[in-house]
């Protein structure tokens, strides 16, 4: 067994030295604020996908939050690059992030209050079945 | 801004971790392992916070999201029945035509926004070029002049009290309005959450002259 991938693991390994000079490997080395934001990009767009592909309520409402964290992994990213280029309030970020938190926080009581009310009256969390207002 | 040594091997497992922690919570069929999931990623970007040097969010994100929030999310789920849901008799996503389209949109999205990032971080690069050139070098030395904590190993950052300077000097009126909402939301969630004998009690009202007008409002709404 060992014997099958050991030629593939020196073939993996010489590519790796080979691709130690490159810019590619150099970037990956040192991460950036640009990685940061497309760690946060993609957590938004996982998000979204939840939201709009989803029946549970419940799993909606944890992919806002999910959405809401990227916002705030921008946020705090953009809080470190203006600390090194010398801002003034550049912990501003980290402010606004803390403002984030509590508004997640008060939409996950309000939303999970809702949740419950809804379950007492319809017996269904699929958001496919409460269609109330559909003419 | 850019991470070296082992913080670069940090970031990519963190980052991995959150994102894959990310795509099974919106994956899971059982809603308390998409919450499981959920903190699980919550508690990745909390080390990606600390990654960036902001100690105090990482640490309110560990106790409000994953020690408050959270906890209500499981409280419940625990509440209302998702049996169908685990034990694969119901669907999970929507119907196949939406889900596709949605999907579209978020291959959309992901174009989109990473063209953006690029462009936009490559014309922030060329701006910022001289401001950044020395600020990993300068960013150590300013560590050096922290004061050592109590084991002698690691250092004092003072985040959190330029978090605090700055929320009380410049954010003081939008922290009174946080602490509105907070209220609002409590009461909200109480009232939402009553069931109709509490309403009852609370309202005077005999419990059963108030089913009887329900029974009667329900009467009204079929026909």
């Amino acid at each position: 067994m060992l014997g099958l991938f050991a030629p593939i693991f020196a073939f993996l390994i010489q590519q790796a030295d080979v691709g130690r000079g490159s810019l590619m490997w150099q970037s990956a080395r040192n991460p950036d604020l640009s990685k940061f934001l497309v760690i946060g990009a993609l957590l938004f767009i996982i998000g979204v996908a939840g939201v709009l592909t989803r029946r549970n309520i419940i799993v909606i409402f944890m992919s806002i939050e999910l959405i809401l964290n990227a916002a705030n992994l921008n946020f705090i990213a953009f809080s470190r690059y203006l600390q090194d280029t010398g801002s003034v309030n550049a912990v501003a970020g980290q402010v606004f992030a803390v403002f984030v938190i509590v508004v997640a926080a008060a939409e996950a009581a309000i939303g999970l209050g809702i949740v419950i009310a809804l379950y007492r009256n319809k017996e269904t969390i699929w958001v496919d079945e409460i269609d109330i207002l559909k003419w | 801004m850019i991470l070296q040594g082992w913080e670069a091997v940090f970031f990519w497992v963190f980052s991995i971790a959150a994102i894959f922690a990310g795509l099974l919570t919106v994956m899971a069929r059982n809603a308390v392992h998409s919450a499981l999931f959920l903190i699980s990623s919550l508690l990745s970007v909390a080390a990606l916070f600390v990654l960036l040097g902001a100690e105090f969010i990482a640490g309110v994100q560990i106790l409000v999201y994953v020690g408050g929030v959270m906890v209500l999310f499981l409280f419940v789920i625990m509440l209302v029945n998702v049996g169908a849901e685990e034990q694969g008799r119901s669907e999970i996503l929507n119907k196949p035509r939406q889900v596709a389209v949605s999907l579209g949109f978020c291959l959309l999205l992901v174009g989109g926004l990473l063209f953006a990032i690029n462009t936009g971080y490559r014309g922030l690069q060329k701006r910022d070029e001289a401001k950044l050139s020395g600020s990993a070098e300068q960013r150590l030395l300013q560590d050096q002049t922290l004061a050592r904590g109590a084991t002698g190993t690691s250092r004092i950052t003072t985040d959190t009290q330029k978090v605090g300077n700055s929320l009380y000097r410049f954010a003081s009126l939008p922290f009174e309005i946080a602490s509105i909402l907070l209220l609002v939301a409590i009461i909200g969630s109480v009232m939402l959450a009553r069931t109709l004998k509490q309403e009852a009690a609370v309202d005077d009202v005999d419990p059963e002259v108030l089913l009887a007008k329900v029974a009667e409002e329900a009467d009204l709404a079929e026909n």
